[in-house]
């Protein structure tokens, strides 16, 4: 309680003060000293007493939170006496970075946080794990080279799968003025680290090939499972590489070493899917599974590669194989909350284009999050009671945020995407109407109807055989048969979603864009979606306001450019009046930077082939709209992406196919150019399958 | 095949083993204990009254240890283990009546011979002819021995 009053008074603004004498005074009574310290830390800090800041936390790592990386990070900050926004932003950095992966320092910043790590840490945390991997992003050149040398050679020893995860945190490219880990192959290939790891790597396969230890140097022989863990870590590097062939040849040299070893399943599993085959990656990765049937995590990884490759039928085998034992296992993974699960399934209807039912997986997601947002008022009397004040704020703000979370985003997105699909193409949902009678002839209508009559026969007859299964099934499992006045779990009314099927499109779309506006701002995609659903319904500003709002979060992604396009040719048709159409007007000028659109995309197209490095969805994007305007012939406009060949950026199997979409678009002028581009991915990914 | 995964099915814990390495199956022994047949029961020891309770036998079915991994003395360890299991349990009802230890090994497997020979002290005995029915050459040796 006493806290929780503290919390309070550092929340007013300019407080932290009192806060910080409150603490003083309360401390007799608190218990929970970790967090005490941890707030007087942070009022140290706010109010500039830097070196009383670094005393508390050097006390927090005696109390032994020496492996907290977040206490690092305040520690060199407290060093360094950077601004209090650089502290909250790097205690936000997940696993083992910290302020040396988010900013660039100084070498004499670098050389203070050394000398600090020397002489305070070390002589008292010789062993620590944290102490020892956080001053490697401190160091450059023969130093890293040395320190790199060490570390990696005690995890390939030792056996730790994660070692190349935790490697490609060292490959930190500068955006913005802050670090980012580098995830595109061509900007990892390009940088210094993991030049300097491979050279490494490949140090130790020569020497344990020629007299099995890791260092010419070394005194013992290594036992062969470090040979299986080192070419586990290049076939890793092969796959931050975007080298997938070499990825798997080494993981096949693994397996033939030790075939009982589940990791390397999982990541030539994983290869073998970013190359573009799914249906083998299945296979592995079921193989994998095989050899360990208690082990959870593989067999939901299986269960998840199915869903991707479409085979939700046994997908739903594997993950019923931890399930409950009695009932329907989708039942029980409903109650279980497993969002994971839902959210695949739905992606795989909808791909085989089975809208009702991935209608109907997407919003048992979206059900789920109403109970999250309906659990906290059980929270109310509880919490209070108990006094857990500090808890129950924060399950507050949560609740504030939840709209925002990543699972809802994906499941309103999914949601959004059917219905604007079916509003495009209303056919699918007039399938099962009856056909116009009145323009018929009496021969015809009866006709008609005997159809009709006849398929509502047979469906409503394979609905009854499938019941009477189901029912036997689980009376099988069950002695008593299923009493009446059953709850019928929300999973099992409306199977298909039919009931979704029937509403409004657009209304349902509008809903979800809405609430994602409200609460998942920053990601790009909240705005793609605005767009798209505001052009349908008509409505400009809303779209102007997505275009605005995307071009400030990445002006130059391929999703911002093409709706730019769109909507700046739709504007003069805008169904627009006296203020909109001024504010339509200026604003989209003011985007296209005062070109007409024309004019626009040409200049975008010389700025793509200009550079060869330009990242492939935006050369697909660039094409597809100088066909669109007119602005070039197809047969030209295709050089874009042909030419600019597969080593620039965003080069991956999905891209590669969006492009062949769009090139198979332009028709029969820009076949050659389909041709050619067919040959140049299948080359690039020579694994690929249905690439044509 | 379905020899071996038979072989996984029937278990008794004491005489089936995996042997990990570092978190990995590297190896695994499986044996049992099976009557031996009156043809090639012991009469030479003791007297020759009727012999009261039948003899039976500890057979070694499967022993392998991957390639990577051999020349370690897992395979040693495996197999001692099995012994071990024997001397810790030889007075109760499911070992009492085992006398010998065996298995059979394929003529050319001359590692093997080695191993059971040279490691364990066991003996050589009869050639068995065309044991195998898919591998070449078909035959083996029986190997034992004597527990009591």
């Amino acid at each position: 309680l006493a806290l929780y009053r503290n919390r309070i008074l550092s929340e007013i603004p300019n407080n932290e003060k009192e806060a910080l004498d409150h603490l003083n005074v309360c401390q007799k009574v608190v218990v929970d000293r970790t967090s005490l310290l941890m707030a007087r830390a942070k009022y140290q800090y706010q109010l500039g007493q830097y070196s009383d800041a670094k005393e508390t936390v050097l006390l927090l790592f005696q109390r032994g939170m020496i492996e907290n990386y977040k206490l690092h990070s305040m520690y060199m900050c407290a060093i360094l006496e950077l601004e209090y926004q650089t502290l909250e932003e790097a205690m936000k950095l997940p696993g083992t970075r910290t302020l040396p992966t988010l900013v660039p320092l100084t070498d004499e910043q670098k050389q203070k946080i050394l000398e600090a790590y020397k002489t305070e840490i070390y002589p008292d945390y010789g062993k620590s794990s944290a102490a020892n991997r956080i001053p490697m992003n401190l160091v450059d050149g023969d130093r890293l080279r040395s320190t790199l040398d060490i570390f990696i050679r005690k995890g390939l020893v030792k056996g730790v799968p994660s070692l190349c995860l935790e490697l490609s945190t060292f490959l930190l490219v500068e955006k913005d003025g802050k670090y980012v880990i580098a995830t595109d192959p061509v900007d990892v290939k390009e940088h210094v680290a993991y030049k300097l790891i491979l050279e490494l790597v490949h140090g130790y396969l020569s020497s344990l090939e020629s007299n099995n230890k890791l260092l010419p140097e070394d005194e013992f022989e290594e036992p062969p499972s470090t040979q299986l863990w080192t070419w586990y870590l290049l076939a890793g590097l092969h796959e931050l590489a975007g080298e997938y062939s070499e990825g798997i040849a080494l993981l096949d040299k693994c397996i033939d070493h030790t075939p009982t070893a589940v990791d390397v399943y999982e990541l030539k599993a994983r290869l073998l899917k970013s190359a573009g085959d799914i249906k083998t990656a299945v296979e592995v990765i079921d193989a994998g599974r095989d050899l360990d049937r208690q082990d959870r995590y593989i067999n939901n990884q299986t269960t998840k590669y199915m869903l991707e490759a479409g085979m939700e039928s046994e997908a739903l085998n594997r993950i019923s194989l931890f399930t409950k034992h009695e009932g329907n296992p989708e039942v029980n993974l409903f109650d279980m909350q497993c969002s994971w699960y839902e959210l695949g399934l739905a992606a795989c209807y909808a791909n085989k284009k089975e809208w009702g039912k991935a209608l109907k997986k997407y919003s048992a997601v979206v059900k789920h999050f109403d109970d999250f947002h309906e659990d906290q008022f059980d929270f109310h009397s509880y919490c209070v009671r108990k006094v857990t004040l500090r808890a129950y704020t924060d399950v507050l703000k949560f609740e504030d945020n939840l709209w925002g979370e990543d699972y809802y985003f994906t499941a309103a997105e999914g949601t959004i995407r059917v219905y604007l699909h079916l509003h495009d193409n209303p056919a699918i949902t007039k399938e099962e109407e009856e056909p116009d009678y009145s323009k018929m002839t009496a021969a015809e209508r009866k006709k008609a109807k005997a159809i009709a009559r006849k398929k509502r026969a047979q469906a409503e007859k394979q609905a009854e055989k499938k019941k009477s299964e189901a029912k036997d099934s689980e009376n099988g499992g069950q002695k008593n048969p299923p009493k009446k006045g059953d709850k019928v779990s929300p999973v099992e009314q409306d199977p298909d979603g039919t009931e979704l099927l029937k509403k409004e499109p657009l209304e349902e779309a509008k809903k979800y864009s809405a609430i994602l506006s409200k609460h998942c701002p920053t990601r790009l995609g909240t705005w793609v979606l605005q767009y798209d659903v505001s052009i349908r319904r008509k409505k400009p500003l809303l779209a102007l306001q997505a275009l605005l709002k995307m071009r400030g979060l990445d002006p130059t992604s391929a999703q911002y450019i093409t709706r730019l396009v769109d909507f700046a040719t739709k504007a003069p048709s805008f169904d627009a009046t006296g203020a909109v159409k001024t504010v339509v007007t200026e604003e989209t000028a003011s985007l296209l930077g005062g070109k007409p659109v024309s004019d626009y995309v040409v200049d975008l197209g010389k700025q793509a082939r200009q550079d060869p490095k330009t990242s492939l969805p935006l050369r697909a994007a660039i094409a597809e709209i100088l066909v669109k305007t007119k602005s070039e012939e197809p047969g030209t406009a295709a050089s874009i992406i042909v030419d600019g060949g597969i080593d620039g950026r965003g080069v991956d199997i999905e891209s590669c196919r969006e492009a062949l979409t769009i090139l198979k678009a332009f028709g029969k002028e820009a076949s050659p150019s389909a041709e050619k581009w067919i040959a140049t991915v299948n080359e690039r990914f020579p694994l690929v399958k249905n690439f044509s | 095949e379905t020899y071996y995964k038979d072989v996984v099915e029937k278990h008794d814990e004491g005489l089936c083993k995996f042997a990990y390495w570092n978190g990995f199956v590297v190896g695994a022994a499986c044996a049992r204990v099976e009557d031996i047949p009156p043809e090639q029961q012991d009469k030479t020891s003791g007297d020759d009254t009727t012999i009261s309770s039948p003899q039976k036998r500890i057979y070694i079915m499967t022993l392998g240890v991957l390639a990577a991994y051999r020349g370690r003395q897992i395979g040693t360890q495996l197999i001692q283990s099995i012994f071990d299991h024997y001397e810790a349990n030889k007075e109760n009802a499911e070992f009492k009546d085992v006398v010998e230890i065996s298995l059979h090994v394929q003529i050319s497997n001359d590692d093997a011979i080695k191993f059971y020979t040279t490691r364990f002290g066991f003996a050589q005995g009869e050639k068995v002819e065309n044991y195998y029915r898919r591998i070449d050459p078909p035959h083996c040796y029986k190997l034992y021995k004597k527990l009591r």
